[in-house]
């Protein structure tokens, strides 16, 4: 429960589905990693519930823009573990993996960091309001048809846009083996330019139904669902979700965007560790990839 | 006269001889008296041996309990039925980075085995009786079969399984730690096993080995039996036999739960 707490905290504070926390936590306990990954699932169907719900009834959820993001995710996820099991099959699936791993939280880690600090440093210097400028990525964005409105927002995109930059990150999801959180995060932030406020919100949404269907294969392909397991987890992060929430109400964005940044940037030092250092165990359980 | 003298005393001889030989045979019947006298009494018993997993199930303890002859050192094992289990290899790839390098299958082996002695199992068994009886790793490693054959060392590997037992606390060998007094002329013996929420369901043999002299005099056995209960039993039955509809109540669950608390806090919240 003091887990799911951990992690239901984190989801509702960042709208990240906290997977990529929990399963190593769960195989750190003895749950074997299949039924690691499943369970995780389950519960974080639980939080991000949690999680939407408390940012819905303030507002914070752009159901549009997570609806378009969650068609491209489906195709994306469908696209990755396909490319799986054909790296799987090549052999060098784990390669791939973890390389994928270190250069995508690496690059988003960083960015965040060094963006979120330059922007908290700016405004510690009082300056005369200046309109934010437009990149040349979102110039190229603004001239692709269908343009629409996405009101929660207060943006225009092509509606196309999220569905790809949604197939992006369902594929990545898929071949590093998470919900994507971490990484629908920074998209919607730089890339669709959505407030902070909207961005926990609609990740939540979104997570919200990525992990439903995640649930329901493990429970129906590989019976993997511990659900005694699950409820325990998911009385500690439902409330964990709330109560991040609630904090992040409180915190201005960059604050928000610099403790996700680092944890993104812990979680990279991590995994570089694990691939430099030699373990302890030259054994591991099989199952999940 | 010499000759009655010698008559004489080759029928002393003689009969001393018979008379020796008498008593050879019997201190030659002696150990097979005391063989029979230990496998008369030795007793195993494994108190707590029907451990039922509940939904707060977190593990439990075993004792194991008997008599034995007095003077006889005592090993006891618990071990799950062998099987065949496969892992991930870990290696360095490229002299640089620690990856999942394939998998290695080990056969013959239990998914639990704990053994405790009353000492070390290699001074009080010969290598043959530990072999024979599987008793201490290294009998177990020669039980074992590794496949695909590593090329870097087959005891290596089996390290490294032992490694991995032990941190899930799956395997312990130990010695010392027996319990032992003498009582009305027996040896009453009893330790108590941690046993681990790790261990899955199934029948698991406990054997006990009375040793002496470097052998195996008498083994006796007794068994725990390690079973899902109540509403794990329900739901562990209904994930295999209708995956679908367990998926579909575990996600309704969650939704429900993600709600239920949703609405507590917006409650909590519009009461301020």
């Amino acid at each position: 429960m003091g887990l799911g707490l951990a992690v239901g905290l984190l989801s509702g504070l960042f709208g990240v589905g906290g997977g990529f926390l929990m399963t190593p936590l769960l195989i750190m306990f003895g749950i074997p990693p299949m039924v690691a990954a499943a369970t995780d699932s389950n519960q974080i169907v639980a939080a991000s519930t949690s999680g939407t719900y408390a940012h819905w009834k303030i507002g914070n959820v752009d159901f549009k823009m997570g609806f378009l993001l969650l068609v491209g995710g489906f195709i994306g996820g469908l696209a990755g573990v396909r490319s799986i099991t054909i790296l799987k099959a090549l052999g060098n699936a784990d390669f791939t993996i973890k390389m994928t791993y270190v250069v995508m939280l690496g690059i988003v880690g960083t960015f965040m960091f060094l963006e979120s600090l330059s922007s908290m440093r700016k405004k510690k210097v009082p300056a005369q309001p200046v309109a934010p400028e437009d990149s040349g990525f979102t110039r190229i964005l603004k001239l692709l048809p269908l343009q629409t409105r996405f009101e929660k927002s207060g943006i225009t995109h092509c509606a196309l846009i999220p569905v790809v930059l949604g197939f992006l990150v369902g594929f990545l999801a898929a071949i590093m083996g998470v919900g994507g959180g971490f990484l629908v995060v920074p998209v919607m932030i730089y890339l669709l330019k959505m407030p902070m406020r909207v961005v926990v919100g609609t990740s939540l949404f979104q997570i919200l139904f990525t992990c439903i269907e995640v649930t329901f294969l493990q429970a129906y392909t590989n019976h993997s669902v511990d659900f005694i397991l699950a409820i325990l987890l998911l009385l500690g992060s439902t409330v964990g979700a709330q109560i991040g929430a609630i904090w992040g109400r409180k915190m201005k964005a960059d604050q928000l965007k610099i403790l996700m940044a680092t944890i993104v940037l812990a979680m990279t030092v991590k995994i570089i560790l694990e691939l430099t250092i030699a373990p302890s165990i030259l054994l591991a359980q099989t199952g999940g990839h | 006269m010499s000759n009655f003298f010698y008559y004489k005393t080759s029928c002393c001889t003689i009969a001393k001889k018979t008379f020796l030989k008498y008593i050879l045979f019997l201190f030659g019947l002696f150990p097979l008296v005391l063989y029979v006298d230990a496998s008369a009494i030795l007793t195993a018993k494994a108190n707590h041996d029907h451990i039922k997993i509940d939904s707060f199930y977190a593990g439990s303890t075993v004792s194991v309990a008997g008599f034995s002859q007095q003077g006889v050192d005592l090993v006891i094992k618990i071990v799950s039925p062998e099987t065949e289990q496969s892992f991930r290899k870990k290696g360095k790839i490229g002299n640089l980075l620690w990856m999942n390098t394939g998998e290695i299958n080990f056969d013959n082996i239990s998914s639990l085995y704990f053994l405790h002695s009353t000492k070390k199992v290699e001074d009080i068994l010969t290598a043959e009786e530990r072999d024979k009886h599987i008793l201490g790793y290294d009998a177990l490693q020669r039980h074992a079969r590794i496949s695909p054959a590593p090329v870097e060392g087959a005891s290596n590997w089996f390290g490294e399984l032992v490694k991995f037992k032990e941190s899930s606390t799956l395997y312990s060998v130990d010695y010392g730690k027996i319990a032992c007094n003498t009582k009305d002329g027996k040896q009453n013996y009893r330790i108590v096993f941690k046993w681990p929420y790790q261990a899955s369901p199934g029948d698991y043999r406990v054997s006990v080995y009375a040793v002496k002299d470097g052998k195996v005099l008498e083994t006796a056995e007794s068994k725990v039996l390690v079973e899902q209960a109540g509403a794990v039993k329900t739901l562990a039955g209904l994930a295999k036999s209708n995956g679908a509809l367990f998926g579909i109540i575990s996600i309704l669950v969650a939704l429900s739960a993600g709600f239920g608390v949703g609405m507590i806090f917006s409650k909590g919240e519009g009461a301020h």
